[in-house]
């Protein structure tokens, strides 16, 4: 799901430079509004790491393989600290392991980055109605993931499916765009899976760290 | 020495015997059919490169029926030629080497592809591919990074304590 360089044209490139530099100055916006900024610094270095890792790791979807992207559980877990960690795992992902690129780095962290936001709201609503439980925090997980995944590839698919080249045989291309689409259903529901436990897993063994988000 | 005479005779008689045989063959060569002839070889040569790239996922997946663009080196913006790579990911071209320089093809599948840029013809000693890393490398910079995220981790879980 990483657009790599000389896919998109500079205008769009150009845009999603705009729109993620936006979103991080809002993001950072927030997070200094919280009473402790660095508090939660630790908790989104290593879920950093876990991002930067996740796109390496490859799981065989015939005819094509996929990677984890894990966006829903940052944005569960780390709230507007997501997207710069997103934005940091892409650039280190882009440069070490050639997944994305430099100039469609705006694009991909809008990609990643925005659906990690929406999951962090959707995880919040955990709370609503007698606060949190252990099967909520489950069910609200796994719809983190599944939302935010599900953005992702939709965002994705858009984006390219809108900025087809003439000199390419256009309806093959859309083809293998849909081909690649359907590969990513059964992701996004190992995504939910993932997130459903990594939270209810956090709510058992350590609770504070879900008390921010 | 009469003896002599007739012997010298004989030779001058044989020379001229020999200048007829001579002149006899060369007729011969000279109306034979022309199809001897055939067995001289004209050989011209023009040199074309043929160029094959193999495009895979860095997961060794071959990037079946890919679409290529093949750009020549004067003009960057319409493709040369089009094509399809094949089943093993597979594509060959040959540049037209009266365009020398950097080639680019393009390949492209579903969103996801890349660039190599290919030398042709003259001084163009340069190749400027799509090298990347090898796992090894990929493993020890990834391993950096992880651990510089772990010592931010530490840090900053330090300076909250104290």
């Amino acid at each position: 799901m990483h657009i790599p360089d000389g896919i998109l044209p500079l205008s769009v490139t150009g845009s999603g430079y705009a729109a993620t530099a936006l979103t991080t100055w809002y993001s950072i916006r927030k997070i200094r509004q919280k009473e402790d900024p660095r508090q939660d610094i630790p908790k989104a270095s290593l879920l950093t790491a876990a991002f930067f890792v996740a796109s390496w790791i490859h799981i065989p979807v015939p005819p094509t393989s996929v990677h984890l992207v894990l966006n829903g559980l940052l944005g569960a877990l780390l709230g507007y600290y997501a997207f710069p960690a997103i934005l940091i795992g892409l650039f280190f992902q882009a440069i070490m392991f050639g997944h994305g690129g430099l100039t469609t780095l705006g694009v991909n962290a809008m990609i990643m980055g925005l659906p990690a936001l929406i999951a962090h709201h959707i995880f919040r609503l955990r709370k609503w109605r007698n606060g949190d439980s252990q099967r909520k925090t489950g069910a609200f997980g796994f719809l983190s993931g599944v939302v935010a995944t599900g953005i992702s590839v939709a965002m994705f698919v858009i984006i390219l499916l809108t900025n087809l080249p003439a000199e390419i045989n256009v309806v093959s291309e859309r083809a293998a765009i849909y081909a690649l689409a359907i590969a990513h259903i059964p992701v996004i529901f190992i995504e939910g899976t993932v997130t459903a436990l990594v939270t209810m897993f956090i709510r058992k063994v350590r609770s504070g760290i879900l008390d921010g988000v | 020495m009469h003896k002599e005479n007739n012997y010298i005779v004989f030779i001058i008689k044989l020379k001229w015997q020999s200048v007829i045989a001579a002149i006899a063959i060369t007729m011969a060569f000279l109306f034979m059919p022309m199809e001897v002839h055939a067995h001289g070889v004209n050989i011209n040569y023009t040199s074309n490169v043929e160029v094959e790239i193999i495009a895979t996922y860095d997961s060794g997946t071959p990037m079946a029926g890919a679409q290529v663009a093949v750009y020549a080196p004067d003009d960057p913006t319409t493709p040369w030629l089009t094509g399809i790579c094949d089943g093993e990911g597979r594509f060959s071209f040959t540049p037209d080497t009266a365009r020398p320089g950097i080639w680019d093809v393009q390949v492209r599948l579903a969103g996801h592809g890349g660039m190599i840029h290919i030398p042709v013809g003259g001084d163009t000693t340069t190749a400027d591919g799509q090298g990347g890393f090898s796992h090894l490398q990929i493993g020890i910079m990834s391993a950096c990074v992880i651990w510089g995220s772990i010592g931010t981790a530490l840090y900053f879980s330090k300076r909250r304590k104290t």
